[in-house]
């Protein structure tokens, strides 16, 4: 039973800062997934929980134990890496009970935990063959069951998906899943991929330049960005941004307008905006709906016609391009002119600092 | 419909006939170097197979079957010739696997001066294989010899290293690893690179200690940089001429006498016929004994 705990945790190499103070706790049997752009410092911070990167400053606590200068080994956790990192000389067998054999477990009890696994993962048929006969998805299980015959308090993945073609990540994707269900372990996921993130995670660490930008649950990373990075870097497609300017403040309603968009009356909370102010609103494509009556007028460019929704293009006068996802197959032409409406209760506002100034509402 | 079948038709055999890749260059380009393979390569070789079977004198030759092959096997020193190649050839491949390996993990480690110890162990191989024996000849000198001087320092009686008979040969296998480890330990160290780091922190995870580490993943890992120097060493022992020439020319007596050595000295006697039957007794010798050798290491090699 063990969750974590990060204290104010650092890293560098030499001059060069990459993790900068991360605070964060896990909860035991939660799934935590580390998401942000390649350089972030999610696998990082990953390898420094893994005990395979020397911790700078601050401490990391596994159960109860302050792990700073505890051995991986002696960590309780367990590690597949987005190369798998399969022993090419040893068989499936001798691969999961590798880990088995170096801490002397006897024969027989190493025999049933491997099958214990390999049944887990259905893959007892692949017990003698070596890594190199496997496919990448097998391998990919393989990997996975040398981290549960290890029965570890922790999982740690690496990215552990990207190796495999994009069938086979969302099928995979579906039994880790099921597998965090059955184990009822901690499990903390490192990707560049906010789809992964979003369908496997408990909660979203949301990383960048070193820095947490953001911890919460999916949904409410999608519907409440703490700032213009989190907006931009959740959701898919991206998030829609215009520069505004606030026009007028009456308590908690706000008019804004901007070279894009017709003045609208957005509800802010008391005192966070000032007239004359530079904001920044964000909406999702999918939140766009053409309208006669609308606040965004553009000129449709691209369109992609997918069957069951239409992505459109839409150039705005001040050259920024935004992108609408409308239901259906939508008869469009290309270079018409689109008039669009947004939904006020969906519309993101960060202050000219990138951060959100958006009102408190519940989330759906 | 019927026309789009058929010209499906047309166009699969082709595509079925045409599986070999095209070269992008014309075939005249490989002329030069199989001019100069032919020449230098090919010609010599059946030249010697053809010179084998006579008498030869440089100038003319005389037909003589397979007497030269006769007379070399006669030879008194042969077998002890044969059998000190075979046991030259193990010792300093094996000498050289075992340090090469032992080095290039030094070599891969974090040390002070990797850069310049990587160096330092490689120099020998650049240096001229009758200087490194002159060199050792004077050095291993029974009584003015530093090497023994050195031992006499310390108390101890240093041995006849090159005129002892018993241990003349082995002297010299010495010397041969120290000249030829340094090409064992940089294809080690091109093997050793090579293997994914992810392995090593997968083991640690694992719990692995530095020996494990050695034993379970860097040994197994290597294994093609060991065949290859296995095979390299063990043919360059079975053809080693150069110094034991330098160093003791087969002596003391016959003591370190090589095949190599045997038949050059039937050359300098101008049994060119015969000496040219010794090479290709040498050539089936190193055959016989090679190509199992690299079938075994490469069957063996075949997990991935």
């Amino acid at each position: 039973m063990a969750g974590l705990e990060l204290k104010s945790l650092y890293k560098s190499y030499g001059e060069v800062e990459v993790i900068k103070g991360v605070d964060l706790s896990v909860d035991h049997g939660e799934f935590v997934v580390f998401v942000g752009p390649s350089g972030c410092g999610k696998s990082t911070l990953l390898r420094m929980i893994a005990g395979l990167e020397e911790i700078t400053g601050g401490e990391l606590w596994i159960g109860d134990t302050l792990c700073n200068a505890v051995e991986p080994r002696d960590r309780g956790i367990a590690m597949v890496f987005q190369s798998y990192a399969l022993y090419p000389h040893m068989t499936v067998y001798e691969n999961m009970g590798f880990g088995l054999k170096l801490a002397k477990t006897p024969k027989d009890v190493r025999d049933a935990k491997i099958r214990e696994a390999a049944r887990i993962l259905q893959m007892e048929n692949l017990l003698e063959r070596k890594p190199g006969q496997l496919s990448g998805g097998q391998r990919q299980r393989v990997a996975i069951g040398r981290a549960i015959v290890r029965k570890p308090e922790v999982f740690l993945f690496d990215e552990p998906l990207s190796n495999l073609d994009a069938a086979l990540r969302v099928d995979m994707r579906m039994e880790l899943s099921k597998l965090h269900d059955e184990l009822g372990s901690t499990m903390i996921y490192v990707t560049h991929d906010q789809v992964e993130a979003m369908t496997l995670a408990d909660k979203i660490v949301v990383l960048n330049g070193g820095v947490v930008q953001q911890v919460g649950s999916p949904i409410e990373l999608y519907q409440r960005p703490a700032n213009l990075f989190v907006a931009g870097f959740i959701g898919s497609p991206k998030m829609n941004f215009a520069p505004v300017n606030v026009d007028r403040v009456e308590g908690t309603s706000v008019t804004i307008s901007g070279k894009d968009i017709a003045a609208m009356t957005l509800e802010i909370p008391l005192n966070a905006v000032q007239a004359g102010d530079v904001l920044t609103i964000g909406v999702r494509p999918h939140d766009l709906v053409p309208s006669p009556s609308g606040a965004i007028v553009g000129r449709i460019g691209l369109i992609e016609r997918l069957g069951n929704e239409t992505n459109v293009n839409i150039e705005l006068p001040s050259g920024a391009s935004w992108l609408a996802v409308l239901d259906g197959d939508q008869a469009l032409q290309r270079g018409a002119s689109l008039i669009m409406n947004l939904d006020r209760a969906k519309i993101a506002v960060f202050d000219a600092g990138g951060q959100a100034v958006t009102a408190e509402k519940p989330l759906a | 419909m019927a026309d789009m079948t058929q010209s499906g038709l047309a166009v699969t055999p082709a595509r079925i006939a045409a599986p070999r890749r095209r070269s992008p260059y014309p075939g005249w380009f490989f002329l030069p170097a199989a001019i100069i393979y032919g020449v230098l390569f090919l010609l010599p070789t059946v030249a010697s197979l053809y010179f084998s079977l006579t008498r030869w004198t440089l100038f003319n030759s005389t037909f003589i079957g397979l007497d030269n092959f006769a007379q070399f096997l006669r030879e008194p020193f042969l077998i002890k010739g044969l059998i000190n190649t075979v046991i030259y050839a193990v010792i300093t491949s094996s000498m050289k696997v075992v340090l090469g390996l032992l080095l290039a993990v030094l070599l891969t480690s974090q040390i002070a001066a990797r850069g310049y110890l990587r160096s330092v162990v490689f120099f020998p191989v650049l240096v001229s294989t009758v200087g490194v024996g002159i060199t050792f000849t004077v050095l291993m000198h029974p009584t003015n010899g530093m090497i023994n001087e050195g031992l006499a320092l310390l108390g101890i009686k240093g041995p006849g290293w090159l005129v002892n008979p018993n241990l003349a040969l082995y002297s010299v296998a010495l010397v041969d690893v120290w000249k030829g480890v340094g090409l064992a330990t940089v294809i080690y160290i091109a093997g050793i690179v090579a293997i994914p780091r992810d392995y090593y922190e997968a083991a640690r995870i694992d719990g692995a200690t530095k020996l494990q580490n050695f034993f379970y993943i860097t040994l197994p890992l290597c294994r093609p940089a060991t065949s290859t120097v296995i095979i390299l060493s063990f043919i360059g022992g079975l053809r080693t001429f150069d110094l034991i020439w330098a160093m003791t020319r087969g002596g003391p007596g016959f003591a370190s006498d090589t095949v190599a050595s045997v038949i050059y000295k039937q050359y300098q006697s101008g049994f060119y016929g015969l000496s040219t039957a010794g090479n290709v007794v040498l050539f089936v010798l190193i055959a016989v004994l090679v190509v199992p050798l690299t079938m075994m290491l490469n069957r063996k090699e075949g997990h991935e």
